[in-house]
């Protein structure tokens, strides 16, 4: 266990946890708001995709 | 022969569970009955209340075989127990939503991860009261409001406390209409309740169909210990997208979701035996939880004030409190609560975006817990 079982250690733990998880879903966003770029690549028959249906 | 009739009646109530019948017991039926009570009449929940509510009542009858090994009841606890049902939850619920609204707005993501300051403030506070590490990490989860979520980190940090942690968890969530409001006005003006928001962007087919591929690469790569949950959420997901899965996507958003809703349930009440459930640390555990949703609420609200400072354009701040992962109860909140004050300002497409993104930030803080616990 990285983490020590104490008042102590349940802060460290939320400290680390909270930062580094706004850090991860910020990246997250950061990966979305790249997401338009998908759209350079073509678009896609939805009709076709439908019809194509099993 | 008077005397061999007692003895065959002492014998006969030996072989039945009254023997061991206890006030515990009492009080947990009476538990069950309550839930089914507010399932059938209030509405509160009723697709998770019945089955657990029933399976409370049956496993709170000394002598029933059916929470024993050999039982039907044991092995629907097996399916929790060894992680395979939360999995098959999210599947079921990938299948049924879009993440349109979380793509179309990637800067409201981060209210997903803002709402979540709830876990640590019931986790320090339940290291306060007492708890070991690992069980002051699984009390904390409850304040991610994500059932399946909460039972998968449950089941590896504190795997006995499970029946105490979903049942607050499903009660909160089923309960955040009435938790929410008050947090959500105490912390904004009238001025900032009205701020309407800008439409969206169009989200293309074909970006749909990255999203779940796309985050099911990023949670692998970098939260192995969660990667179950939202791998099969991805999975899920792209059945929905694909279009041409359409048949899958049917079965995992209805059939398969059904059949895991009453073995979940059923696992759930099988747990709420009177001797485990009917102590000091339940109550704590339930006042950690309401204090988990509170701070989660007030922190996303917080969180979406702050992003103000820095936004030319404006957010509605009662967005932040959709931070919250419950789908989609905590985003319909915001949006009620918006509607209060305008009658014209539908938030509920908006609020969906940090909905969603709490999920990933409860699988997040869940993964990284378990990491910094060294829980695999």
């Amino acid at each position: 266990m990285i983490v020590p079982d104490s008042i102590e250690g349940a802060v460290l733990l939320s400290v680390i946890d909270f930062t580094l998880s706004i850090v991860m879903i910020s990246g997250i966003g950061f990966i979305l708001a790249l997401f338009p770029l998908f759209n350079r690549l073509g678009k896609v028959d939805e009709a076709k995709l439908r019809q194509g249906q099993h | 022969m008077f005397e061999q009739l007692i003895s065959f009646a002492g014998a006969l109530e030996a072989q039945t569970g009254l023997s061991q019948f206890w006030w515990g017991n009492v009080v947990m039926i009476a538990i069950g009955a309550g839930m089914i009570y507010l399932a059938v009449s209030k509405g509160y929940e009723p697709l998770l209340l019945v089955g657990i509510g029933f399976s409370c009542i049956i496993s709170n009858i000394p002598g029933s075989d059916l929470i024993l090994p050999g039982g039907l009841f044991h092995y629907a606890y097996q399916g929790v127990a060894l992680l395979i049902i939360p999995p098959l939850i999210f599947f079921g619920v990938g299948a049924m939503t879009d993440f349109g609204p979380m793509i179309a707005n990637p800067k409201l993501v981060i209210l997903g991860a803002a709402a979540h300051l709830g876990i640590f403030v019931a986790l320090i506070g339940a290291k306060a009261l007492g708890f070991t590490i690992h069980e002051a990490g699984a009390i904390g989860i409850i304040g991610g409001a994500d059932g399946p979520m909460a039972i998968f980190v449950t089941m590896k940090l504190a795997p006995h406390l499970l029946p105490q942690v979903s049942v607050a968890a499903y009660s909160y969530m089923a309960l955040m209409p009435l938790i929410q409001p008050p947090v959500m006005r105490l912390l904004t003006t009238h001025e900032e309740r009205l701020i309407t928001m800008k439409q969206t962007r169009p989200i293309s087919r074909l970006e749909k169909i990255a999203f779940p591929i796309v985050i099911g690469v990023i949670v692998n790569l970098f939260f192995p210990p969660v990667a179950p949950l939202i791998t099969m959420l991805m999975l899920g997901n792209l059945f929905k997208e694909v279009l041409v899965t359409d048949r899958l996507a049917k079965t995992a958003a209805n059939d398969v979701m059904n059949i895991i809703i009453i073995i979940l349930t059923v696992a759930i009440g099988s747990t709420m035996a009177a001797d485990k459930f009917l102590t000091v640390k339940t109550i704590e555990i339930v006042v950690l939880g309401l204090v988990a949703f509170v701070f989660g609420t007030a922190s996303g609200v917080v969180g979406a004030k702050i992003m103000n400072l820095f936004l030319k354009e404006k957010i509605n701040p009662l967005l932040g409190s959709a931070g919250i992962a419950s789908v989609p109860i905590a985003a319909r909140v915001s949006h009620i609560v918006a509607l209060r004050e305008n009658k014209e300002n539908y938030l509920i497409y908006h609020a969906m975006g940090p909905n969603l993104a709490g999920v990933f930030g409860t699988a997040i803080s869940g993964g990284i817990m378990l990491a910094l616990l060294g829980v695999k």
